[in-house]
């Protein structure tokens, strides 16, 4: 029969245990335990040696053990089934018990998300209680699989983890009866602070009959600071820290001092609980507290018993070594001592002081020269003790900065947290997009002049293409019906309009809302000073109910079960509502809509570099002065919002100041009446400084802001809040990010009513078919999947998107058609793609894609809204 | 069913760099419901790839293409055709059709679009969440329908670990705790008894733990 470890001895006499806690360190010396160890001999029975806690890499916990049993106390190893599979634990654990280690506390271990290896495949062959029980069957002779041991089987005083503080609560005492059934013979609980809750973990334990099968050791931790109180409070699962604790630490001279006395009273109360035959004290990077606490709480002196003998001694082995040192005649010490492993010196350094303070070494050395002689050992043991000295300033700071990354990581990746992975593959998707961007900078330049000349080709054109439009409204209309709310948004739209208009006579009448478009616009062309016009909307409407007289409505009427939140912009008076639909939008027939589908100019606060000339032409003449430029779009073209792009504050482009947008902004306010968006640069920090100041100008016209996003949403989402204005919330076309940002906004107390979701859109041709896919199930979501945090009206930036592309300001040419008519062709078609698939606000730039735009949403509205 | 996710654009074009005509190739199973390689996704992709080649000045020829399944020999026979025309195939099929256009076609270079993700539920409009990981021998028998082995970040196959919150796992937040749910459950059947039995450690070996896992049905072989 193997002799009890010491440990065992001390609870199975009856007499109150310590035990405390030795964090390994992050490199290979050895030092680091052994001084640990040092510290703690005496003041406790036993030492637990983590086995890479927090999944962090570290010495291993056996060979700790090992170093800690040289130091002449008795360690407890840990073995957790994160990072071994079942052949690897039996395998230790056959050599933890010959390395002479007796006490071994099974746990489940952390998760590697945890660590800092998060990317390591995390094993779980088996779980805490499972090892129990392999561990049990070790020492009865069996392996795992049942096989024998032949030979000496592993003898260990078995150990297991309990957290009464974790939830399912009433489950709590059922697993420790689990982990007893398995083998535990002594149990040390998740830190205690929370006493009461504890005793009644305790009473239910007894309840069970546990208490007289296990000895329960109370976990004990002093808290070291204040923030190290909060943090895990907040952020350590299954502790509960209570305010009074945290109260104590707040108003406390000595924090240090109050935390060990917290320590001590915590012991003195649990000591009291029935059942309680010990205290686990974790002392988390701060083990010199230890023996204060465990003298204050009147358990020192520790019972001794004789030595237990280990298999394996290191102590011995570095005996020799010392002796051999003393041998050794002086001169040939100067060899010899470099040869020596470090326990050497080191161990040496024990018997005096444990570290001379380095003044004292100089003092030293100083007597020495003085003396005229410096004994060559004594030279040895300062340098000794210096080496060790640094070691331990240096494992010090490494522990400061590991509990400083901990936290860090902690607070910093909170917010960003799940999401990270999803956003990243949809980013790199986008990148793409912005490339032609710059393609078309380079180019614009040369492309502006011929765009002029080439339109007297034009006029050949608008006879063939008169013929369509009669046909065409109804057809589309139907095609909805049938199809049901997923219309799928085509690519072919995009080549199409724009080849030559010859070859629109073989399109059959039966393809998409943008095929009708070039037919108004051409036609009217050749009116006018030579110029791209947009005429009126041919056809005669039929209603529904008329053409789909032979079916009955229920067959094809889908009546949505949400609805779509109404934003108000602007305030006394001179306000529009967006928003506030029943149905996917034009499908008037199925539900009531509030408010048409509105479209906001967009004035930009510096004068535009990079437009082509078809579209500079209508503004040039005014855009030196942002206000000039509002009050054209509002006087002349009848813009019934204006949107401020605020461009210049951009840190990658002009980096003006905040002052520059609130110049801009409070220009374009008074010169017109029109309600007001205000769109920063995008840069998320940026915006947050531009944008606080510009609500406080715009903040009596209840213009709304943004873009908010999920960077910038506390500080943003504050000041709408204060101003009362509703914010453009900024998403990447994704339905999940589009609604988190939502239930962040709303969180901080921003209403759904005072948002506007920007689904990010991407122009025909630059991503519209996904915009389109996104944008239709974030409305089919909101109306028909009862998804309220959804149900918010979408805004789209339209006109940035359009004319950023190469295709809308390459020159006129043979096959891509005549470069004006392209352009407001591509900024119409990709905008009332996206009003069909749910776009309620669409901010744009050409006038003529406006009219367009306008045109064909009238007829669309007039005719249908009086068949319902 | 499986569950997909298109691969980041970018390690598509480098894969088929080399080549001036590729297949796109959907799959109307699984990853068309999943909306990661039916036909829209093709669709999608394909235009993305000629974008791309365009802007870098190397156009490419795109042929799309979706088949019924790809996990099965005879629905993939109308490669013989395809196959000479292309130089390459992007299939946006699981990981099961890539390996089957590999094993039966040997001379096509076929590169997988989509990552193979998991065996998933389509929980909510968009969101897909794992179930189940296929280990081979079904315990949830015991454990009241839920899986421990998907759902649990440790594998806990004794009840739950110490960290659970609300309810909520402590490795994901945004996770709940399986093994909450198993209890309450079995708690309120009365059945909570089940798990104080200690579950001995699982067979990994129908897992995959043996290799190649195979299944014959000698009725229908």
């Amino acid at each position: 029969m193997e002799p009890k470890s010491h440990l065992h001895k001390v609870l199975s006499s009856g007499q109150f245990a310590v035990t405390a806690e030795i964090g390994p360190p992050r490199n290979a010396d050895p030092e680091v335990i052994r001084k640990k160890a040092r510290l703690l001999k005496g003041y406790v029975d036993a030492v637990n040696i983590t086995d890479c806690q927090t999944a962090i890499v570290r010495v291993s916990s056996i060979a700790s053990a090992v170093l800690v049993m040289s130091e002449g106390l008795e360690p407890v190893a840990q073995m957790t089934c994160r990072d071994r599979n079942r052949i690897g634990i039996q395998a230790d654990l056959l050599g933890a018990s010959a390395l002479g280690i007796r006490n071994l506390l099974c746990l489940t271990g952390d998760h590697p998300k945890f660590g800092n290896h998060p990317m390591a495949k995390p094993v779980f062959d088996l779980d805490s209680i499972q090892l129990l029980k392999l561990v049990s069957d070790l020492e009865e002779g069996r392996f795992a699989n049942g096989e024998e041991i032949n030979g000496k089987k592993p003898v260990f005083f078995r150990g297991a983890a309990e957290n009464p503080f974790a939830e399912p609560y009433d489950f709590r005492a059922y697993r420790l009866a689990k982990k007893i059934k398995a083998g535990a013979q002594f149990i040390q609980t998740q830190i205690i602070y929370n006493v009461e809750r504890f005793r009644k973990f305790m009473e239910e334990c007894e309840r069970l009959g546990l208490l007289d099968k296990v000895y329960i050791l109370a976990g004990i931790t002093p808290p070291k600071s204040l923030g190290m109180a909060k943090y895990m409070k907040h952020h350590v699962p299954g502790l509960e820290v209570p305010d009074e604790i945290i109260k104590r630490l707040e108003s406390a001279k000595d924090v240090r001092e109050e935390g060990i006395n917290i320590a001590v009273e915590i012991i003195e109360r649990v000591r009291e609980i029935p059942g309680v035959r010990g205290v686990h004290i974790m002392a988390i990077e701060w083990e010199e507290a230890v023996p204060e606490i465990v003298k204050r709480a009147g358990l020192y002196p520790r019972p001794a018993y004789e030595d237990i003998s280990y298999p394996f001694v290191v102590e011995k082995v570095v005996e020799k070594v010392v002796e051999k040192v003393v041998e050794k005649p002086v001169e040939v010490v100067v060899e010899k001592v470099v040869e020596k492993p470090v326990e050497v010196i080191v161990e040496k350094v024990i018997e005096k002081p444990v570290y001379m303070s380095i003044d004292e070494a100089i003092s030293e050395l100083e007597e020495g020269m003085a003396r005229g002689e410096i004994p060559f050992e004594t030279l040895v043991e300062i340098l000794a003790s210096l080496k060790a000295g640094l070691k331990q300033i240096r494992s010090g700071i490494e522990s400061v900065e590991e509990t400083m990354r901990l936290l860090e990581e902690e607070f910093i990746k909170k917010p960003k947290g799940s999401p990270a992975t999803p956003i990243t593959k949809k980013e790199e998707i986008k990148k793409e997009e912005p490339k032609p961007a710059k393609f078309l900078e380079e180019k614009v330049i040369e492309v502006s002049a011929p765009s002029v000349e080439v339109k007297e080709e034009k006029p050949e054109v608008e006879p063939k293409v008169e013929v369509k439009p009669e046909v065409k409204p109804e057809v589309k209309v139907e095609e909805k019906v049938e199809a049901k709310p997923e219309v799928p948004p085509e690519e072919k739209p995009e080549v199409k309009p724009v080849e030559k208009p010859e070859e629109k006579h073989e399109i059959k009448p039966e393809v998409k809302v943008e095929e009708e478009k070039p037919a108004p616009k051409v036609e009217a062309k050749a009116e006018g000073r030579a110029e791209v016009k947009v005429g009126g909307f041919k056809g005669v409407y039929r209603p529904i109910s008329e053409r789909a007289k032979l079916v009955p409505p229920d067959s094809y009427l889908e009546k949505a079960t949400g609805e779509i939140k109404e934003v108000v912009i602007g305030r006394n008076g001179k306000s529009i509502k967006v928003g506030g639909a029943k149905g996917l939008n034009f499908h008037y027939f199925e539900g009531e809509f509030k408010n048409p589908v509105r479209i906001a100019f967009e004035v930009l606060d510096v004068k535009p570099e990079d437009w082509p000339e078809s579209l500079a032409k209508y503004y040039s003449d005014v855009w030196h002065d942002p206000a000039l430029w509002a009050k054209k779009c509002v006087e002349e073209y009848s813009a019934e919002t204006v949107c401020i792009y605020l461009q210049g504050t951009d840190p990658n482009g002009l980096n003006l100041p905040a002052s520059h947008a609130v110049e801009v902004v409070k220009k374009v306010k008074e010169a017109i009446d029109v309600p007001l968006i205000v769109w920063g640069s995008g840069n998320a920090e940026k915006d947050v400084e531009v944008l606080r100041e510009v609500a406080e100008v715009v903040g009596d016209r209840g213009a709304v802001i943004g873009p908010v996003v999920e960077a910038n949403y506390r500080t943003l989402g504050a000041t709408a809040m204060g101003y009362g204005l509703p914010v453009i919330a900024s998403s990447p076309i994704d339905v999940n990010l589009a609604k988190q940002l939502n239930i962040l906004l709303e969180n901080i107390g921003v209403s759904l009513d005072k948002i506007l979701m920007d689904p990010s859109i991407g122009a025909l041709g630059y991503g519209i078919e996904y915009t389109y896919s996104v944008m239709e199930r974030i409305r089919l979501a909101a109306l028909f999947g009862q998804d309220t945090k959804l149900a918010c009206p979408f805004i789209c930036s339209i006109g940035k998107e359009v004319w950023k592309t190469k295709e809308a300001s390459m020159p006129t040419d043979e096959v891509f058609g005549e470069q004006e008519e392209r352009g407001v062709l591509m900024e119409a078609i990709t905008g009332v793609a996206l009003a069909i698939a749910g776009g309620d606000l669409l901010i744009m730039r050409h006038p003529l894609a406006v009219k367009l735009c306008y045109t064909l949403f009238n007829a669309l509205s007039e005719g249908l809204q009086s068949s319902v | 069913m499986i569950i997909a996710e298109r691969r980041p654009i970018p390690e598509i074009l480098e894969n088929i760099a080399p080549y001036s005509r590729v297949l796109v190739l959907g799959c109307r199973g699984c990853v068309a419901v999943c909306s990661a390689g039916g036909d829209r996704e093709v669709a999608i992709l394909a235009e993305a790839i000629r974008l791309a080649r365009e802007r870098e000045g190397k156009p490419i020829e795109v042929i799309e293409r979706t088949f019924m399944r790809q996990c099965d020999p005879e629905y993939l026979e109308p490669l013989n055709e395809l196959l000479p025309q292309v130089e390459a195939i992007v299939s946006l099929a699981c990981g099961v059709g890539v390996n089957l256009i590999a094993d039966l076609y040997p001379s096509a270079r076929v590169y997988p679009g989509v990552d193979t993700s998991f065996y998933g539920a389509n929980v909510a409009l968009g969101k897909w969440v794992e179930k189940c990981r296929g280990c081979g021998d079904c315990i949830i028998d015991k454990t009241a329908g839920l899986c421990p082995i998907a759902r649990c970040a440790k594998n806990l196959l004794n009840g739950p670990c110490g960290g659970s919150q609300g309810g909520r796992c402590e490795v994901r937040k945004d996770m709940p705790c399986v093994w909450h749910m198993i209890i309450e459950r079995l708690k309120e059947r009365g059945e909570l008894e089940r798990l104080l039995e200690i579950t001995p450690p699982k067979d990994w070996r129908p897992a995959g733990g043996d290799g190649l896992r195979i299944r014959v049905r000698p009725d229908l072989a």
